[in-house]
């Protein structure tokens, strides 16, 4: 009898040994082997899943010699019961670890289309009106309303409408976009085509990251699957029809700039130009790309538009606290026991994400600090870990959630060292456009260098605080803007340390 | 006609998008993809034949961090800076690659064979620390085994 195994093709599981099971095991002659996505729980992988009569039944960390246990069934775990699995809320990554990214239709099978077929069925006012009520925000890091850019992009009126997505997850300890674009690709397509058909794009692209090859391959192929079953292309079915039913999509792959994540330099990135911030407004929606109407949001945003429009805007606005709704992708890493996506409602203090999620620490670590929301991102202790995790709360924290990592340091972790490496990665990273942060981070890097050298002088962390202040709030965009949270909470928090 | 020539002269290359306006990012990718860098000495060649300056082309070259104005080793080794790594002391993986390869960030080993690099972030960070060699990632690498991941690679 042959069995079935289910083997994660996501990046992380390939970094941690997929690919070397799946090629041991492809010979074998009662074994068909299945790629799947991967479920996040990446602490587990390679997880080698089985079916099992109530569902999946999954083998942690396996290796090559545990192939005759897993086909006797022993030792399984059924995957539901896993608590990290089932303490979540899965709604944008409910098909991960399940379906096989490529599939269309393992994607119909589980849920894929709803949400365009009901789109398709009201006005493109209506749809706007659907996301408006969902009360969704970016989730990309800026928090916008989504609904308020979908209405700008839908009125303003031109010949010709874009519809991006900003694939360039340059938050270092994120991953949950690169996850949906190498998991569940038709579920960001789905998202872009119900955008399209809302403001009239005929147009679309998905500006992906160097970094991220896997994800660009197979988003590349998605795109091919969609439209030979006719959903993208000239005369799609999911087209908007007052544009004649067109709708086509194209991956550009950028050459590795964190600042073109924001907004207006991905889109001067993706008209092939240096990528350098613009003053706003315009706001894209009116004034985009090639100066046309451009509707450009986060991957993760465009792949919970499906459920919202499966479900309806009221279902997304139920979910979570009161400015923020539906759900988030936690990315717990660092030194934490369990590293892993974990997606919840909005409201999780931030000890419970580390503790119930995370594991607590890893073996023979003690907690130092946690950094949330990237390398912008500001740093907490102990005492700010009782902080619910939502735009209100961390907001009032002077934090911001950014795109949803969380990293936790241990007691070995230099803050003086971390503080002049944030403070390098915006120097390196800054695009020159305005004066506070392209001189800021560099004269904020070389201050740190010093006292990472021992030569810090006097006034050292006055003069950080007061070039920090300039810079938060004077420079064009959130590089600049943010770059002084982290290194001026790590002051805050272990000053003793910058002596 | 020079290699860049034939580049620049590819359908692909030479299609100008919506805006009607050459896409230079997009060419010096397809002249990396092909050559492995973009020497800056091209530099005019792309100018003339996209209908930009030379400053134009300068600009988007010198500013993307992955576009190579210079060949790199048969293998690109990087280590990532990401902030899980760091959080991971990816700093010990680094030294122990400089140790081994006997480079530091940015430089090539004497055979050719390897260029150490660093990289803010490739999304492995539940994985952590990272280290990249081509497009293939390795994850929870140590200082211990780093050496090992090198082997495959001549």
């Amino acid at each position: 009898m042959t069995r079935r195994l289910y083997i994660p093709q996501d990046t992380s599981a390939r970094a941690v040994g997929a690919d070397r099971l799946a090629g041991a095991w492809e010979k074998e002659r009662e074994v068909e082997i299945i790629r799947t996505s991967s479920r996040g729980a990446f602490y587990l992988e390679p997880l080698v899943e089985t079916d099992g009569p109530r569902g999946r039944i999954g083998w942690p960390n396996a290796t090559e010699k545990d192939l005759p246990r897993i086909l006797r069934g022993e030792e399984g775990t059924p995957v539901a019961d896993i608590p990290f699995l089932a303490k979540q809320t899965r709604v944008t990554f409910a098909n991960a670890g399940v379906t096989r990214p490529l599939s269309l239709e393992d994607y119909r099978s589980h849920g894929g289309f709803v949400g365009l077929d009901a789109a398709l069925r009201q006005a493109p006012e209506k749809v706007v009106e659907e996301i408006t009520i969902s009360q969704l925000r970016g989730r990309g890091g800026a928090a916008f309303p989504v609904g308020r850019k979908w209405q700008a992009a839908q009125e303003t009126h031109a010949d010709r409408k874009y519809v991006v997505a900003n694939a360039d997850e340059g938050d270092a300890g994120t991953y949950c976009d690169r996850m949906v674009m190498e998991g569940e690709p038709f579920r960001l397509l789905e998202g872009m085509l119900i955008a399209a058909y809302a403001i009239g794009a005929t147009k679309g692209y998905i500006y992906c990251r160097h970094e991220y090859p896997a994800a660009a391959r197979t988003l590349r192929e998605a795109i091919k699957v969609l439209t030979e079953a006719g959903y993208l292309g000239e005369d799609a079915l999911g087209g908007n029809a007052r544009a004649g039913g067109r709708f086509t999509l194209e991956v550009f792959v950028g050459a590795g700039s964190y600042v073109c994540g924001e907004e207006t330099a991905l889109l001067q990135s993706l008209e092939g130009k240096r990528g350098v911030v613009q003053p706003k407004p315009p706001y894209p929606a009116v004034s985009g790309l090639h100066g046309k109407p451009t509707l450009i949001s986060n991957v993760l945003t465009f792949a919970t538009v499906p459920s919202i429009l499966a479900r309806g805007g009221a279902w997304h606005a139920a979910l979570g606290t009161e400015h923020s709704k539906g759900t988030i992708a936690l990315q717990i890493g660092g030194r934490v026991k369990q590293p892993g996506l974990a997606e919840v409602p909005f409201g999780l203090t931030l000890d419970a994400a580390i503790e119930e999620f995370g594991g607590g620490m890893a073996t023979g670590a003690r907690f130092k600090a946690v950094q949330v929301g990237g390398p912008l991102g500001s740093l907490f202790t102990k005492a700010g870990l009782k902080t619910r995790i939502c735009y209100d709360e961390f907001a009032r924290a002077g934090a911001i959630l950014g795109h949803g990592g969380i990293v936790v340091f241990d007691q070995e972790t230099d803050m003086v060292e971390l503080a002049r490496h944030f403070m390098a990665f915006t120097a390196d990273e800054s695009c020159g456009a305005c004066t506070p942060c392209r001189i800021g981070s560099v004269r904020a890097r070389e201050i740190l260098e010093g006292i990472v050298q021992g030569r810090g002088r006097p006034g050292d962390l006055e003069l950080l605080a007061d070039l920090g202040e300039t810079m938060k709030q004077a420079s064009l965009c959130a590089l600049g803007g943010r770059a002084p949270y982290p290194v001026l909470t790590a002051i805050e928090h272990f000053r003793k340390e910058f002596r | 006609m020079s290699s860049i020539a034939h580049i620049l002269n590819r359908p692909d290359v030479l299609e100008r998008g919506e805006g009607r306006a050459p896409n230079i990012l997009k060419t010096l990718l397809a002249i990396q993809a092909e050559l492995g860098h973009v020497p800056p000495v091209s530099v005019p060649e792309i100018a003339g034949a996209l209908g930009v300056t030379d400053a134009q082309v300068a600009g988007v070259l010198f500013s993307y961090p992955d576009l190579r104005t210079k060949p790199a080793g048969r293998h690109v080794v990087r280590v990532c800076q990401g902030e899980s790594c760091v959080a991971n002391h990816c700093g010990r993986v680094l030294k122990e690659l400089e140790k081994k390869l006997g480079v530091g960030l940015g430089e090539t080993t004497r055979d050719g064979r390897f260029t150490l690099e660093k990289v803010y972030c490739v999304g492995n960070c539940a994985a952590s620390p990272t280290v990249t060699i081509g497009e293939d990632v390795y994850g929870r690498v140590s200082p211990a085994t780093a050496e090992a991941l090198l082997k495959d690679y001549r």
